[in-house]
Order: structure tokens, then sequence, then C-alpha cells
């Protein structure tokens, strides 16, 4: 038994030899494979949520994202749309959004980049108040928040 | 306070509670609650009736602490500033509970061994177990009390009482953990952290509410 | 042979300890420089040059001397500083400024590093997401190749990781080793634990508030990293926060105590990498027929791994990094580099080899990048 412990504790002492050795070499190809994971995403309340509607004017392009109300277990009450526009963006921009896709308006957004100002007309009750409004490496983004 | 926020505080506050409780309660409540000779059946019985009851315990007193809190928070600049003052005094007894050498060992559930009648002995555990005013109970009393809806109240103490309860689940296999030291140190240590994490917190609202008058 | 090794008995002849040294040299040879060094361009060759021959001369003199801990701490804190130093040198060169902004969280632009990781793992398994603002594969520290990087070293190191491959550790490493005996001896051992209370506090509430709530809050290496910018009452209470936190456990702390104080009383992820500690084949022994308790390897446990009563048991506590520290105070060599399974006191010179190729092969592999980055910027800033 004493021995079976030595060669064991031995064998497993080497393979981690051998995991250290590889490790770096092979990170690039581990991490790939870790990256496909079915956890490996950031969560929406991060990445903004997956774009729902694309609307392309001249030299800039508008994302609208999925609304996120996403919760550890369940949806939450409040939450949020992000806007992301695209490309050669106007110094102001005036938007009218239909976030939850049913051909109706539901906030207008008035965004002057030179001032950092950004002014949020709700039209639907849900739609409450401005989140972030943040120059970015693309463009501009604006999250809204939301309510269920 | 967003409901999000509100669950995670009282939800803190109940493990930190939850963690004290056991420390000085759990040595009077092991040979009522643990597997001993009982049955599982008989330890989930008595389990689920002690949860019950400090359950029914917690949502009166969210009512109550709503109801006292609409009528003493009334005036907008105790509302913004007194919460804060509570939070504070209240986290120093936490912190204080947690380092203080003299903590006191005495479990008010003690009083249970006098009672006969078995059935009855996991409602009275349950009762003397959620009224066992520690600061944890006051902090959640507090924001029960200043919570804008009754409903929001009983959301705060229902995670105060989801919390506490984690503590007590592992209470029939209690008398199988070798390190029970170790676990009653993590559960002061928690305990301690909460009460700074609610300090924190407590001085924050309180320059908030000063600021917004 | 081995079993009747005396204090001095670690130490190697010049030419075994060339022998010793030449693996490693032919292996960080080639992670550094994919086998073809480029010299085109001096800042870059020099910096490779000189991080590789500080590794291999540091790795020579763990053989030559026989001494562990010293010579490892040497690279630990030049990593800690060094990487703390490209992260901001990256951050200026790309931001402007050590802290970020709302468009940097917005388009996932975060650096990641390893203490995320108790918190991503309850939210991982109710939304299949991870729950920071990075980038999970390319760019700079991605998420996928820190994990990965961190579960194979916990893995094999245990909470050897902390001493070996912890890029936060060489911080209070560094300030415990400045004074040369300790203003305040008397330290509750209860607070060993508390990392075990943070991680709790801090798992549960980012999985209910689906925010890195140790990161957003706590953690005290966002003073010599990145921080978010002060623009409310509350991320100014942030800032005093972590910055109480890094004067205090980092600084402060260790320097009065010589012990590393953030490691043993704060950090969430030391408190996981203990329970790694039962899985890794290598640990300390403590040979009790060669033990004299004296105590000095209690004295000296920057961890608080070691206690009288535990010498006298002949155990070591899931504490341990395996620093070496103790190793090296035991003027008997009764406490050794060990392999679980091995009795106490057997194969001592054979598993401290084994322990040291393993563990230094990470912790230079590792460090060399931010090391060789940082030299080539200064070497550019004074040329």
């Amino acid at each position: 038994m004493k021995k079976v412990k030595i060669i064991a504790g031995i064998t497993w002492a080497f393979i981690c030899l051998i995991l250290i050795i590889i490790l770096f070499p092979g990170l690039n190809s581990f991490s790939a494979s870790a990256a496909k994971l079915p956890f490996m995403k950031i969560n929406p309340n991060y990445s903004g949520g997956e774009v729902a509607q694309q609307l392309i004017a001249t030299g800039c392009t508008l994302d609208i994202r999925k609304p996120v109300f996403d919760g550890l277990i369940k949806k939450r009450n409040k939450g949020f749309v992000q806007l992301d526009w695209r490309g050669n963006v106007p110094d102001k921009i005036v938007d009218t959004i239909d976030y939850d896709l049913d051909n109706k308006p539901d906030f207008c957004i008035f965004v002057d980049r030179d001032q950092s100002k950004t002014v949020l007309y709700p039209i639907n009750s849900k739609v409450r108040d401005i989140i972030i409004s943040t120059p970015t490496s693309y463009g501009w983004a604006v999250r809204v928040e939301l309510i269920k | 306070m967003q409901k999000k926020e509100l669950m995670t505080d009282s939800l803190i506050l109940g493990l930190s509670s939850g963690s004290s409780c056991l420390v000085t309660c759990g040595m009077v409540m092991f040979p009522y609650l643990m597997a001993g000779s009982a049955g599982v059946k008989r330890i989930a019985i008595d389990l689920s009736l002690f949860l019950l009851t400090r359950l029914v315990i917690y949502f009166i007193l969210a009512t109550l602490a709503w109801y006292f809190g609409q009528a003493l928070f009334s005036n907008q600049v105790v509302r913004n500033v007194v919460p804060g003052i509570l939070y504070i005094v209240f986290a120093v007894m936490l912190v204080w509970y947690s380092i203080s050498k003299n903590r006191n060992q005495e479990c008010p559930a003690k009083i249970v061994k006098t009672v006969n009648n078995h059935r009855l002995v996991p409602i009275f555990l349950g009762i003397v177990n959620s009224l066992g005013f520690c600061p944890a109970l006051f902090i959640i009393l507090t924001k029960g009390a200043t919570q804008g809806t009754l409903i929001q109240s009983y959301i705060a103490f229902l995670a105060f009482f989801i919390g506490s309860s984690i503590w007590f689940l592992p209470l029939p296999l209690a008398g199988k953990i070798r390190k029970k030291e170790v676990l009653k140190t993590i559960g002061i240590l928690a305990t301690g952290l909460a009460g700074i994490i609610f300090m924190i917190k407590g001085i924050t609202n309180l320059i908030g509410g000063i600021i917004n008058g | 042979m081995d079993n009747a090794l005396t204090s001095s008995g670690m130490k190697k002849s010049f030419g075994r300890s060339l022998l010793y040294t030449l693996p490693m040299f032919l292996i960080t040879f080639m992670f550094m420089t994919g086998g073809r060094p480029d010299f085109s361009r001096p800042a870059s060759a020099l910096a490779m040059v000189v991080t590789f021959l500080l590794v291999n001369i540091l790795y020579f003199l763990m053989h030559y001397t026989g001494k562990t801990d010293k010579l490892r701490a040497i690279l630990f804190i030049i990593f800690a500083l060094s990487l703390s130093f490209t992260l901001i040198n990256n951050m200026l060169e790309t931001r402007n400024s050590m802290s970020f902004s709302q468009a940097d969280i917005l388009e996932c632009k975060i650096p990641f590093c390893h203490l995320v990781i108790p918190m991503m793992i309850l939210p991982a398994a109710f939304t299949n997401s991870i729950i920071f603002p990075g980038s999970i594969i390319g760019g700079f520290a991605n998420i996928a190749s820190m994990v990965v990087l961190w579960l194979v070293a916990t893995l094999v190191l245990g909470r050897g990781f902390c001493s070996w491959g912890c890029f936060y550790g060489g911080w209070d490493d560094g300030f415990s080793r400045i004074r040369k005996k300790p203003a305040i001896k008397k330290i509750s051992e209860i607070w060993k634990w508390m990392p075990f209370a943070v991680l709790i506090m801090v798992s549960l509430t980012a999985a209910l508030s689906l925010i890195p709530t140790y990161c957003d809050w706590i953690c005290p290496f966002k003073a010599v990293t990145e921080f978010e910018q002060v623009t409310s009452v509350e991320s100014a209470t942030k800032a005093v926060i972590f910055v109480s936190l890094f004067a205090g456990l980092v600084v402060v702390l260790p320097v009065l105590t010589r012990k590393r104080t953030q490691c043993s009383f704060l950090c969430p992820l030391g408190a996981i990498n203990t329970v790694s500690n039962k899985v890794t084949p290598f640990t300390i022994k403590i040979d009790k027929k060669a033990c004299t308790e004296c105590f000095k390897c209690v004295e000296v446990c920057p961890l608080f791994a070691l206690s009288t009563e535990g010498i006298k048991e002949g155990k070591v506590s899931v504490f341990c990094s395996k620093c070496g520290k103790c190793v090296d105070a035991c003027s008997k060599n009764a406490i050794h580099f060990g392999i679980k399974g091995v009795p106490s006191g057997t194969m001592k010179n054979f598993s401290r080899n084994l322990f040291l190729f393993v563990s230094f092969l990470f912790m230079s592999v590792f460090s060399a990048g931010s090391i060789i980055n940082s030299l080539q910027s200064l070497l550019n800033l004074i040329f």
C-alpha cells in the first residue's frame, strides 16, 4: 500500500510537470477551446445584448439591441435597451426608436455630441431614463432604462 | 431602493444574522433538530416547523416595522438621515459582536428546554430564535420601516429569512461535521464583514441623505 | 542517503547546479524567443536577454545555494511590479488614464484578472454567462486565457499559486520583507479564516447583483492597476475603500508584521486555492524525527500556515503556499518540500527538484512577458 501511494504521488507529480510544460505553448488552443464552453459569453448586462435591429443611414449605422432584463434566475423588473451609433456619426443625433418592434415609436432621443448632452423623450410608459450616454471607439452609445 | 439591491442587502443581513445565531444557539438546538436517534422524517418535519414559525414571525415583524415606519419617517429629512444613522449604529453593534471576546454565549432558546410537549419545541424554538434581537435584526427592522410599500418590506424580510435559514439547513448533519469550530469562526467573521458593509452603506446613505436634504 | 540530509543538504556543486539549470535554460529560451531570438530591435533584445538571464541565474542559485524563498521572492516581486507597470502603461497609452470610463465597460475592454474567478462561478452556473466587462478571447488579459492559466496552476500548485503565480502577491510579499523583525508579533489565528468569509460574501452578492462585487468595492490592487472614475459619492466611497485596503493590508500591516496580510486576511481566491491544495501533488512535509521543535518555521511563515500544535503533530495546514520560507529557516532540514504519498523525511532532494522545476517554470514563463515589456519601456524611456 505504501509503495502504491508513493508511485501514485510521483506519477501525479510528473503529470503536473507535463501539464505545466504544455500549458504555455498550448495556451492559445486551450483558451480557444475554453471560449467555446457554453457559459463563456459576456452577460448581456455588460455586453448590451444582441442586436435586434440595424438602421442604416448615410455613413452611419444605428444598432438597436434587444432589451436586457437578465437577473440571476429570472428576469428583473428593471432593465435597459442599448443603442449604438457606428461609423460617421453626426454631431447632433435625433432618432425615434421602436425597441419592442410593435411598429409604434417608444421614445425619441436627442444627442448633442459636442456638448455631451442627451435628452430622452419617452412615449411608451415603460421607458424611464438615460442610464449611460457616452462616446465610444466606434461612435456613440446610449443605454435607456426600461421597466417591464 | 431597487428591488435587486433590497434583496441583496437583506440576504446579506440574513446570512450574518443566521451565522451569529447559529454560533450562540447551535448547541441548544442540536439536541432537538439534529439527527441523533431520530429519523430523517422527524428531523425534516421539525426543521420545517421551525423555519415556518420563523417566516411567520418575520412577516409579522415586517408588517409592524412598515406601519411604525410610516408613522415615524413621514418627514423627508428624517427619512433620509435617520436610517443612515441607525444603519451605522447597528452595523457597529454587528462588528462589535464579531470582535468581542465577551460575545454572549447564552442562547435565548434555552428557555425551550422547559417545554415538555415535543411537537411544540420547534415552534417555540422558531419564535425565540426569530425574536432574539440581534444587530442584524435591528437593521432589517430599519430597512422594513423605510420601505415605500408593505410589499417591499415583506420582500426585505423574506430575503432576510432565506439568508438566515441557509445556516440552519445543515443542522441535522451538524453532528457529523468535524470542523465545527472553523465554521463557527467563519460565521463570526462573516457577521463582522456584513457589519462593515452596512456601516459603509449607512455612511453613504447618510451623506447622500444630507446632500439631498 | 537522501534521508540523512543536513541543513546544507540541498546545496549542490557548481557543475551539478548548472546541469539542473540546463532544462530550465532550454525551455525558457524556447518560450521567450520562440526558438528564434530577434536582435533587430536593440531595446527589445536587451530586455529579453536580461529577463532570460535573471530567470536562469535565480534558478541556478536555488540549486547552488539550496535556498528557495529569497530567490523566489526576487522574481515574484519583480513580476508584481512589472505587471502593474505594464498594465498602467497599457492603460495610459490606450486611455490616457488609470481610471476606466463607461465606454470601456460598454465595449468590454476591462482587462480580466484571476481575482474575478470566485465571483464568476455562481452566475456562470445560473445564467450561463460571465459577469465581467472583458473580452472572452483575444485582446489584452482575456477571460479564457486567464481562467485556463489559473485552473492549471491551481491544480498543479494548489495554494502554491499564491506564491509562485499570483501577480499581486509580490506586493505584500515585498512589503513584508522591509523590516528585519516584526513590530507586531501577536496576531489572532482566527483572521486567517477571513478570506472564506469574504469568499461567501462576494460570491453571494455577485450572484445576486450580477456585479463582480469584490472588484467593484474591495480589491486593493485597483490602486496599482485600474479603477473606476470618481464621479459620485458611491465611486468616491469605493476609491476610499480600495486605497485604504491597499495602504493597510498591502503596505502597512505587512511591514509591521512581516506577514502577507492581504493574502492571509482578504483574498477570496486564496480561499479557493486552499481547497485545491488538497489536490496538488506537491506539499510541505515535516520530518518529525529530525524536528527539534524550535518553531522557527512557525515564526517565519508569512501565511499563518504553520502552528506549534501542527508542527508537533507533523502537519502543515492547507494555507501553505509553498513559498519555502520555513524550509530555508529550518537548520535541521526537518521541514521540506515533499510529494503526497511519499513519506516525510524521504526523497527530500528529489521532491524539491521536481517542485522547483514545475513552480519556477510556471512563474518564469508567466512573468517573462510583463518583465520584458516593462524593461523595454524603461529602456525606451531612458534612451
